[in-house]
């Protein structure tokens, strides 16, 4: 968890400063497709599809959509071979809120990651790559179709890759505009053509994913970081950063900065720094009331104890948050916390899906009870009562959304309680 | 063998097991609502959730590993699990609501969640008294609510189909409904719209949920948010009583509980047979309470001389008294040539009338009764549909009844001088024109004023078969049988233990009046009708009951070697082979 003190001096892989490397001839002058080359035809470094599991598990590459997990130990879980279809299926749902860095790859290195995609279909034998892209990116997901479609002519995608004997098919599919179906499960049903329901796990997709077949689920900026793995090797993708958590990381920051974007970075930034250096400080030099760092569902940090976090796993589950998709939200000193809890509270309700009891109802409640505070009319047993719900709600679920739904609801009452308090009436009855 | 500890109590298990089967099918309990034993399971309604964890074992030894106390040392899982998804494995450990505060505190969580969106409408809600979450809520619910905001909103009284109605608001979305047309009707025709809390189920726009089966997604709907459009409002649960008894509109020999109130048939529901009919039946078989209580023969009736052949809606026919009537029939057959009388069974009739009937002829010397099947060619759909529209067709063939086509059918009727028929109706099933009956004296045992009754000389009222005990073969070769479930006029109930018991038997109190004189067919069943003839013609044939008869054929019958009710009721249904017939 060293602090990189050289980020000034990083030069970003994942959204290098190259003009017009969404086409795939600059793409390819600059060293695309080498990864994907050179474990197809150099046998002498890349014997087999295990070998290529092995580099991207010893770089751990955690995964970029939420959870964490090492990409390549995620790889290792599919089956062997049985001659049935096996998927890779790749999560461009992008919609949890404060999250916008996948269409930054989408938009200016789609290669990079159709890369990364092809390696990974290789390693996994896989011979139908699904990309998954969340229907509001209608301009992102006609780029992808053109650099999909540019990669099919010049060899890269269909039968006989390179003359590998290697062959799969790449297919970009269009959400429907529902955040639910980002949840990996959920996104096999939708491809499926089903409703976005979340699947019971187990079986878990590796076992019994997409039509019933062999599949596996990676988020896109997990997967772009794989040509990169395999041209420099899984040592150098280790110094980058944190240790536990290494590689770039793009960082998707928004709020009261005054510079908010997406910024690629080493892994493991100060939140601070990012803060301060990285996005320009705050607008009109206000103070930090909290930061969100990875994503809505993650839980807020209150601005006075960010000294000495850092945007890496560890860390922040040292500081009581997790790292997500690393989207940071920043809020100043004059946001309402309240107001900010039922938007998000209103999410979740909007987004749950509606097939397990605990979410389907609970987030409405917490939203309704939210509601009832920002407009005055909250008691301070509504707190308390908060807090009994999302207690209610936790782990007790098909899939995570709610948790995500009760975390922000625990953590901004219980972290900011003055503030909830200060717009409460004082409870005189305790309730049923 | 694998074990399992449930709430400190072990079981031995052998194979696959998923835990809340195991669980019910040991007699005890866990709640839950989305679980059906006949389909997938979603794990969406989040009430079966138990506490499991693990017993430790030595990796070398396999010895179980030992805490302080010396007790065996468990690993817990972290969260609790869904019971009807979790795959039992040796050496699991479970707790239950019974042994924990953990486990009680979830179900009543769940409940709460449930209820907070749920209308409050038991009052008035058919499902009540037969409700699970009614029923869970009392048991395992929370007190009072701690919900004081709006309540979530949806569509009320939306018509799916012609027969089930929705209310979106009570819907749990537990999606049963939903997984019965993909999984067990195989239409499709229902699915889940919108998301979350606004959730509900419903057709594809323009689309009418008219599944052959539809109404079982009435049954299976653990509120009442499903309701057949035909029984809603009609009566509470609790003032009724439920008798077994068997589908007749078809071959299948679906069973089915008939539920009645003042003598009256109020609705008809599947009842469980793995070996026929699983927890299932098709919608046609409900409608039929309506021919247990409408157009009823009830007392005798007789054809004025001059009206003979026609069909006039039965105005020709007078009532007449039991007495008069056989008094009459007997006259008949005595002044007509023996072979000259047909005596004709039939596949609507049960084992027992038409064994009587066989007896009763062969007693007398007349020809042996012949029938003829009814089969749509096309009818069935491999389900629970069959092509024959009878219910007893096999049981006709296995008594050894000669079976004719249509053709002959009408060509014996031509030739004869008196008719004796069992309940049928060839008329309405165009093998015969009302006009065939202008010669022959034609005496119907009958149920209902179907056109052949109608046509008929002299009419028997016959029980039917929500009125007897008495027992069908299915289309596979299954006999099954029926309890009586409403009163004749002359039911005694206190004499005939066949009755279910009323809430009046039950319970003794006086302000319970749905076991009433009212609604009572003066009808009976035809071997007793049977047996009064025989004493006027001094032939030795004596039935009161089923039982007598089925005791003979067990007896004497190849076919039906060793049957009885006994054997029928804990067997579901014995098979019998036609092989043994032939031989
Ligand atoms: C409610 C919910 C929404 C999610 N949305 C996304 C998403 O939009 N994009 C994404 O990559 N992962 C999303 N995830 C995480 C995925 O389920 C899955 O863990 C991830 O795609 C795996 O990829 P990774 O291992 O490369 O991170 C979501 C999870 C949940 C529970
Ligand atoms: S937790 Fe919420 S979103 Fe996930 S399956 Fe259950 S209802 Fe759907
Ligand atoms: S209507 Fe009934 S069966 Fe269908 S989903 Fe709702 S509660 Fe379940
Ligand atoms: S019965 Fe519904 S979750 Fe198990």
């Amino acid at each position: 968890m060293s602090t990189p003190l050289d980020w000034k001096g990083y030069e970003p892989v994942l959204i290098p400063k190259i003009s017009g490397l969404h086409q795939i001839d600059i793409y390819e002058k600059n060293g695309g497709y080498e990864s994907l080359r050179e474990v197809l035809l150099n046998k002498t470094k890349w014997p087999d599809a295990v070998s290529v599991v092995n580099e991207v598990k010893e770089a751990n590459i955690r995964g970029r959509g939420g959870a964490g997990f090492n990409a390549g130990l995620k790889w290792s879980f599919m089956p062997p071979v049985d001659g049935g279809p096996r998927y890779l299926a790749c999560n461009g749902d992008e919609s949890e809120p404060g999250t916008f860095k996948d269409r930054k790859i989408f938009e200016y290195n789609p290669h990079l990651f159709i890369e990364g995609a092809l390696i990974a279909a290789y390693a996994m034998s896989i011979s139908t790559v699904y990309v998954y892209i969340r229907g509001e990116y209608r301009s992102f997901i006609q780029m992808m179709e053109k650099a999909v479609s540019d990669a099919y002519a010049k060899g890269y995608i269909g039968k006989n890759i390179l003359g590998s004997g290697f062959s799969t098919e790449m297919v970009v599919h269009s959400g429907a505009g529902a955040y639910i179906c980002g949840e990996e499960t959920s996104l096999l049903e939708s491809l499926e053509g089903k409703r976005g329901y979340p699947r019971v796990k187990p079986p878990f997709p590796a076992q019994r994913g997409l039509w019933g077949r062999p599949t596996t689920i990676n988020n896109i900026e997990t997967l772009a970081n794989v040509p990169l793995v395999i041209k420099n090797g899984a040592s150098w993708f280790k110094t980058i950063g944190a240790e536990t958590h290494p590689g770039p990381v793009l960082y998707g920051i928004s709020g009261h900065v005054n510079r908010p974007g997406v910024y690629e970075l080493p892994s493991g930034m100060p939140i601070l720094t990012l803060i301060q250096d990285v996005a320009g400080g705050m607008r009109n030099g206000k103070r930090i009331k909290a930061v969100i760092p990875g994503g809505s569902s993650t839980p807020v940090l209150r601005g006075d104890a960010l000294e000495g976090v850092n945007m890496d796993a560890d860390s922040l589950r040292q500081a009581g948050s997790m790292m997500g998709t690393a989207g940071m939200v920043i809020m100043d000193e004059d946001t309402d916390m309240v107001e900010v809890l039922w938007r998000i509270s209103k999410f979740y309700h909007h987004e749950s899906c509606g097939q397990c009891t605990p979410c389907r109802e609970g987030t409405g409640w917490l939203e309704k009870i939210l509601d009832k505070i920002m407009h005055g009319d909250g008691e301070t047993r509504d707190l308390d009562l908060l807090l009994d719900v999302t207690t209610q709600m936790e782990g007790r679920t098909i899939c995570a959304l709610a948790d995500a739904a009760a975390w922000p609801v625990r953590y901004t009452i219980s972290r900011f309680r003055e503030e909830f308090e200060a717009r409460c009436r004082k409870s005189v009855y305790a309730l049923a | 063998m694998a074990e399992i500890i449930i709430d400190g109590i072990t079981y031995e298990f052998e194979g696959q097991h998923k835990l809340l089967q195991f669980i019910l099918d040991q007699g005890k309990e866990v709640p839950f609502f989305c679980y059906h034993p006949s389909m997938s399971a979603p794990a969406n309604c989040r009430q079966c959730m138990v506490k499991v964890g693990q017993y430790v074992k030595d990796r070398e030894t396999g010895a179980y590993q030992l805490d302080d106390q010396g007790n065996r040392e468990v690993r817990w899982f972290p969260k609790l699990q869904t019971s009807c998804t979790l795959d039992m494995t040796d050496g699991m450990v479970v707790h239950t609501q019974e042994t924990d505060t953990l486990v009680q505190r979830a179900q009543k969580d769940t409940l709460e969640f449930i209820l907070i969106n749920h209308p409050l409408d038991c009052p008035i809600c058919d499902q009540a008294g037969e409700c699970p979450l009614q029923i869970q809520t009392y048991k395992y619910g929370p007190e009072g609510s701690r919900f004081e905001v709006k309540k979530v909103h949806k569509p009320k009284r939306i018509e799916l189909g012609p027969r089930v109605i929705l209310d979106a608001e009570r819907c749990i979305n537990c999606t049963r409904c939903v997984r019965f047309t993909d999984e067990i009707s195989k239409t499709n025709q229902l699915t889940i719209t919108r998301r979350g809390d606004k959730n509900y189920p419903i057709t594809a726009p323009g689309e009418v949920f008219d599944d052959p089966y539809s109404m079982n997604t009435v049954d299976i709907c653990p509120v009442g948010a499903l309701t057949a459009a035909d029984f809603r409002f009609k009566a509470r649960v609790w003032e009724m009583n439920q008798t077994p008894g068997l589908d007749i509109t078809n071959g299948k020999g679906v069973n089915v509980d008939l539920w009645t109130r003042d003598n009256l048939v109020l609705r008809i529901t599947p009842r469980f047979n793995p070996d026929v009919n699983d927890h299932w039946m098709a919608d046609q078989g409900r409608d039929v309470y309506r021919l247990y209580n409408e157009n009823r023969v009830s007392r005798p009736s007789i054809r004025l001389e001059d009206t003979k052949g026609s069909m006039d809606d039965g105005v020709a026919q007078v009532k007449t008294s039991w007495t008069n009537a056989l008094d009459t029939l007997a006259e008949v057959l005595h002044e007509n040539k023996a072979s000259t009388i047909l005596t004709i069974g039939s596949p609507y009739a049960s084992v027992e009338e038409n064994y009587a009937l066989q007896k009763f002829s062969s007693l007398k010397g007349l020809p042996s009764p012949f029938f003829t099947p009814h089969i749509l060619e096309g009818s069935g759909d491999g389900f629970l549909l069959t092509d024959d529209q009878a219910p007893n067709t096999e049981g006709c063939r296995l008594l050894g009844l000669e079976e004719i086509d249509t053709e002959e059918y009408k060509k014996r009727i031509k030739g004869a001088s008196v008719v004796l028929m069992l309940n049928d109706d060839p008329i309405g099933r165009d093998i015969l024109k009302a006009s065939d009956f202008k010669k022959p004296f034609v005496v119907v045992f009958a149920t209902n004023h179907t056109d052949t009754a109608k046509a008929a000389d002299l009419l028997i009222p016959t029980t039917c078969a929500a009125e007897h005990t008495a027992s069908y073969v299915n289309v596979e070769g299954r006999i099954q049988r029926t309890f009586p479930a409403k009163e004749t006029r002359y039911t005694n109930r206190r004499l005939d233990l066949e009755m279910s018991e009323g809430r009046l038997d039950r319970y003794g109190t006086t302000f319970d009046n749905w076991v009433t004189e009212e609604n009572r067919i003066d009808c009976k069943p035809t071997w007793v009708s049977l047996s009064e003839l025989s004493q006027r013609l001094g032939i030795p044939f004596s039935f009161e009951h089923a039982r007598e008869l089925v005791a003979e054929l067990s007896s004497q019958h190849p076919a039906f070697e060793g049957i009885s009710f006994e054997k029928m009721d804990e067997e579901r249904g014995i098979l019998l082979r036609r092989a043994e017939l032939t031989t």
